[in-house]
């Protein structure tokens, strides 16, 4: 459905918000608190990468899931990729190990 | 649809009189263990399904109700069935058909999805939506608007063996999933090293309303091994050499993933010296491949025949080697 939009390289702020099938206004509002990268260029506008469209998705399971609000929702990512990477080094560290 | 056949109450694990509350408690408890973001077992997407759409029905005391007394197929009853009725007409003239017809007229427009489905599209709906709780008019959560959300990425732990790691391998993973249990064929390519993710992009979580899935990653655990130990990509095996060997120089045959190689110990060598041979580790497939290192060994026989003892006797008296001195 999306793939020419996927292929492109960065995405501007009407293209990630039709892509993320949300309004627009409230992808800047996901900037704004942090829980979403975005590139801003010297006139003002918001870049993305289209790597943010997950960020986006598990941004919105999170909410379905557990009813939380964006604030908690930026925190519960945090955590999450946080031990997403701690997992990662104790698998190459155990990897090592033997 | 995966849950039909399954109890709502016993998904939840709670007793049938459980309170509202202790239906939320329990319901909070499981969608925070099997929460497809923080759960990264295929097999969680699954439960939280069921786990979802069962606290779909039950936190809501009318649907609730609806279910005790028709069960997993209450919402193919009518609204103003009389359950007494369902029961007798039910147990009289071999139920469906006459169910089915009416289920269109009684469901309405507050049924949402539900309204007079029983195509494809439904069930499809039925699957995801319980992952999202979407669906129109099917309990408190519902009309939150959301449009199509994309799958969760997932993660599954492959373990290989170090000659696997060496020469690439072919694994067939069975992964249980809303849609029930599918395998598919993954080739690993030669030359992974542990705690490195393979992508298997689309593999993972499904999508809502025709959103795409997320990925799958398997995570590379390599099995211990006796013979080797991998540091990244470069192989360790341990070299064991009788003291004359050390002393006067050898060349050994060590067995590697590959076959074996000639190790050519230069005399002089002593436990613990590392003997590298550049690029017999593991392959890699972008870029430099792994060393292998030897790690010499002095071994001694524990108990020495009469002539060996004889000449060591005779070796202590006439070296002046110290171990101990430091230079």
């Amino acid at each position: 459905m999306s793939h020419a939009l996927i292929r492109a390289r960065r995405l501007d702020l009407d293209q990630f918000a039709a892509a993320a099938g949300l309004h627009p206004e409230l992808v800047c509002r996901f900037v704004a608190l942090g829980i979403l990268d975005a590139d801003r260029d010297p006139g003002g506008r918001l870049w993305f990468d289209p790597a943010e469209l997950a960020a986006v998705a598990r941004i919105r399971r999170l909410r379905a899931g557990f009813a939380l609000n964006y604030a908690a929702i930026g925190l519960v990512t945090d955590l999450l990729d946080q031990i997403a990477a701690l997992q990662a080094s104790l698998r190459t560290a155990r990897g090592r190990e033997r | 649809m995966a849950g039909a056949d399954q109890d709502f109450y016993r998904v939840l694990g709670v007793p049938r009189t459980a309170s509202q509350d202790d239906i939320q408690r329990a319901y909070r408890k499981l969608a925070r263990e099997n929460h497809p973001d923080v759960n990264k077992d295929p097999a969680a997407e699954e439960r939280f399904k069921d786990i979802s759409e069962a606290y779909d029905v039950l936190s809501d005391p009318q649907t609730r109700r609806r279910y005790d007394a028709f069960g997993p197929d209450f919402r193919q009853v009518p609204e103003d069935v009389d359950p007494e009725t369902w029961r007798r007409a039910r147990a009289g003239a071999g139920a469906g058909a006459g169910t089915r017809a009416g289920a269109g007229a009684g469901a309405g427009p507050g049924a949402g999805g539900w309204s007079g489905g029983f195509g494809a599209d439904v069930d499809l709906e039925d699957l995801l939506g319980g992952l999202f709780g979407g669906r129109g008019g099917a309990g408190s959560r519902a009309g939150r608007g959301w449009g199509a959300v994309p799958g969760a990425d997932q993660e599954a732990e492959v373990e290989l063996t170090v000659e696997e790691a060496y020469h690439g391998t072919r694994r067939t993973l069975s992964l249980t999933s809303p849609t029930g249990t599918r395998s598919i064929d993954v080739t690993i390519p030669a030359g992974v090293t542990a705690g490195q993710r393979i992508r298997l992009a689309g593999q993972g979580g499904r999508g809502s309303d025709g959103a795409p899935p997320g990925d799958l990653y398997l995570a590379v655990r390599i099995a211990p091994h006796r013979g080797y130990r991998l540091e990244g990509r470069d192989l360790h095996v341990e070299l064991r050499l009788s003291p004359w060997e050390a002393a006067l120089g050898t060349s050994v045959a060590v067995g590697t993933p590959a076959g074996e190689v000639k190790v050519n110990v230069p005399a002089g060598t002593s436990s613990g010296r590392r003997l590298r041979l550049r690029g017999r580790g593991l392959p890699n497939p972008r870029g430099r491949p792994g060393d292998l290192f030897a790690e010499a060994r002095i071994m001694l026989p524990a108990k020495l025949t009469e002539p060996e003892r004889d000449l060591f006797e005779r070796l202590a008296a006439v070296s002046e080697f110290d171990p101990r001195r430091r230079r």
